[in-house]
């Protein structure tokens, strides 16, 4: 990863909402970038600070108390209803279901809204399928994945209302939410992980700290930069950093292996090289 | 009829004019760009010259007679600036700075646009940079040559060579001495360079730029990259000291079939090892940690004292040398011949072809 993480991005590296390979390619930079690594701590401890001064609200169950009682009761409720009408004892108990079908309360004409224009873009999308000669099977296809959402549906709602502890799944919808689940441990055991510091190979800091140097000396004149020479730096800056991501990898995973420490070493050098040649051209760009 | 042709014949007469005047101009402005500007001054017979523009083609050829003569079809203004602490006016100057001011009046210090051609003496040691421009540099003793995305071409340089350019390719042939050349993002060509003395160093790096190198007989021979391939052909020096670090670019050398050589190998199990020679191989010791620190130039390598084992299994030519694999990096040692040579191989996840010619 060649330019510097945006809060967004640190945001969702925190929270561990990355892709694998963007997570390692963050991690890389931010291991190799003092400016980005500033800014990960400064965000890490203002998530800090917001969990504290959340800590109050924080700790109240989602929903509230009251608004759980309220759900239990309704949901009760439809328990105390539904072995009626599951299981009608005569004939005309099964009228009388029927009848209370057809009586229009508000949340079921919804519901028969709902359910009339589902039909009506059944017909639509059925009768286009048969213009364009479909085969069959493709509308049993369609029809499949309706089930699943349904289910996820069904199943999610009972999980929200049992627990008093919402899941991640229902805290991640609620943006403002974000920053303080990053201390509860549940959610985002990743993005705990995450937010530990980085950890440095022995002599690794050494490297860092130049290639810090000169890249904050080469950022300053940026703008200055021909576009042919940025072009080449990024391209050629992107083929180093892939070379200090796979031996930073390998040093890691062959810690008492001296051979894989030193191609990381080697890597570096190339980039402090690079950097040098660059700094150089950026110097050449201005005094001239 | 009469009153009516007089106004026509005048506005015939005038139209012709104005036009025959745009002629007239468009012909002075091509004169103008065309013209060519030579100046000339003596130097002694190893002076040291610099040149420098903005954008433009730079040529230097090495020519028998102590003077530098600049010539320029682009430039308003060629000047020579005297910058060696000689005071005495009668005697040649020994370091001159040549100054090129385009027609837009730029500064000279290297703000010109403008193709530039060069003669200097034979023992002149140049030092020639242009942001975007080609360099070509023929017969002279010494060169240093800077370009951020042109080409460098340079031959028969006499003492030592200096290149580097961020995405340009650089070329050097029929050269002798020392060479350093460097490139990000270009691949870098050298055919026939053999060295002066025994300390003339030949280094090359690249990032992600091809390393061809071609009957390069110094003693010393270091090519680096990250991504680029590297291919080496000629015979090896005696006693001579080959480095080859590699990320992931493969390296090919190839040699004649008496060449003789020790191989120092440290590769990853991601990297082959495929020779035509039939090598004696000797796992070495595993080696102890060495903490390193950063330096901002870059570092050459420190030859490792070859440890030739004179004894050991012999691989059959062409084989794939894939020892057992007790962690993913391995050192070996290998000869070939008597082991004069020294070739010392870091890859991590290129391939090495030792080839017969």
């Amino acid at each position: 990863m060649r330019q510097c993480l945006d809060e967004g991005m640190l945001q969702s590296y925190f929270d561990g909402e990355l892709s694998s390979s963007l997570m390692e390619s963050a991690t890389s930079h931010l291991a190799s970038c003092a400016t980005c690594s500033a800014a990960a701590r400064e965000l890490e401890e203002e998530n800090a600070l917001l969990s504290e001064a959340f800590a109050l609200e924080l700790s109240e169950p989602v929903p509230t108390d009251r608004l759980r009682r309220r759900i239990d009761a309704a949901v009760s409720g439809i328990q105390v209803v539904r072995p009626v009408a599951q299981q009608p004892t005569s004939i005309s108990g099964f009228f009388s279901s029927l009848s209370s079908l057809f009586t229009l309360a508000p949340q079921r004409t919804l519901g028969y809204a709902a359910l009339m224009m589902l039909l009506v873009f059944g017909v639509i999308f059925g009768l286009v399928k048969l213009r364009g000669n479909a085969p069959a099977p493709e509308t049993a296809e369609v029809t499949q994945p309706a089930k699943p959402v349904n289910q996820e549906v069904a199943s999610v709602q009972p999980k929200a209302i049992e627990t008093p502890v919402p899941v991640g799944t229902v805290v991640r919808t609620v943006k403002p939410q974000r920053r303080p689940v990053v201390t509860t441990p549940v959610a985002n055991n990743s993005a705990a992980a995450a937010a530990a510091p980085v950890k440095l190979l022995p002599g690794e800091r050494a490297y860092l700290q130049t290639i810090a140097k000169l890249d904050t000396t080469i950022q300053e004149g940026k703008k200055d930069m021909r576009p042919a020479l940025q072009v080449e730096y990024e391209r050629n800056l992107a083929v180093v950093d892939r070379a200090i991501a796979a031996t930073r990898n390998a040093a890691k995973k062959n810690p008492g292996d001296p051979d894989a420490a030193d191609f990381m070493f080697a890597a570096y050098q190339s980039k402090v090289d690079l950097l040098n040649t660059i700094a150089d051209a950026r110097v050449y760009n201005r005094s001239h | 009829m009469k009153f009516s042709l007089v106004p026509a014949v005048f506005a015939i007469i005038i139209s012709l004019a104005g036009s025959n005047k745009a002629i007239n101009l468009h012909d002075e402005s091509d004169a103008k760009s065309g013209e060519k500007i030579e100046r000339s001054t003596p130097v002694t017979s190893q002076p040291s010259i610099t040149l420098c523009v903005m954008s433009g083609q730079l040529t230097v050829h090495g020519w028998d007679k102590n003077e530098v003569r600049v010539r320029s079809t682009d430039a308003a203004q060629i000047e020579f600036r005297r910058v060696d602490k000689s005071k005495d006016p009668s005697t040649p100057p020994a370091r001159v700075d040549v100054m090129v001011f385009d027609k837009m009046r730029s500064k000279g210090d290297c703000q010109a646009l403008a193709d530039v051609e060069m003669e200097v003496p034979l023992g002149a040691t140049v030092q020639v940079q242009t942001r975007d421009g080609d360099i070509y540099i023929m017969g002279v003793a010494g060169a240093y040559a800077g370009s951020q995305n042109g080409d460098i071409v340079i031959e028969r340089a006499g003492k030592f060579v200096e290149a580097g350019s961020v995405g340009g390719s650089i070329s050097l042939k029929d050269s002798t001495g020392r060479v350093n050349l460097s490139s990000a993002g270009g691949g870098v060509e050298v055919f026939n360079v053999q060295p002066l003395g025994a300390d003339d160093t030949f280094e090359v790096g690249t990032v992600s730029g091809d390393i061809q190198l071609d009957r390069v007989t110094n003693t010393k021979v270091i090519a680096k990259t990250v991504n680029g391939n590297v291919t080496m052909s000629g015979a090896l020096s005696r006693s001579g000291y080959y480095g080859f670090t590699t990320m992931g670019g493969d390296v090919v050398l190839v040699m004649p079939h008496d060449v003789s050589f020790t191989l120092n190998a440290r590769v990853s199990d991601k990297s082959d090892i495929i020779s035509d020679f039939a090598l004696k191989y000797m796992p070495e010791p595993p080696a102890t940690p060495t903490p390193k620190t950063p330096m901002e130039v870059p570092r050459t390598p420190s030859p490792k004292t070859p440890q030739p084992p004179k004894t050991g299994p012999i691989i059959a030519p062409m084989v794939v040398i894939k020892p057992v694999i007790v962690n993913p990096f391995r050192r070996f040692t290998a000869t070939y011949g008597s082991g004069d040579a020294t070739i010392s191989l870091s890859s991590f996840g290129g391939t090495l072809r030792l080839k017969k010619i």
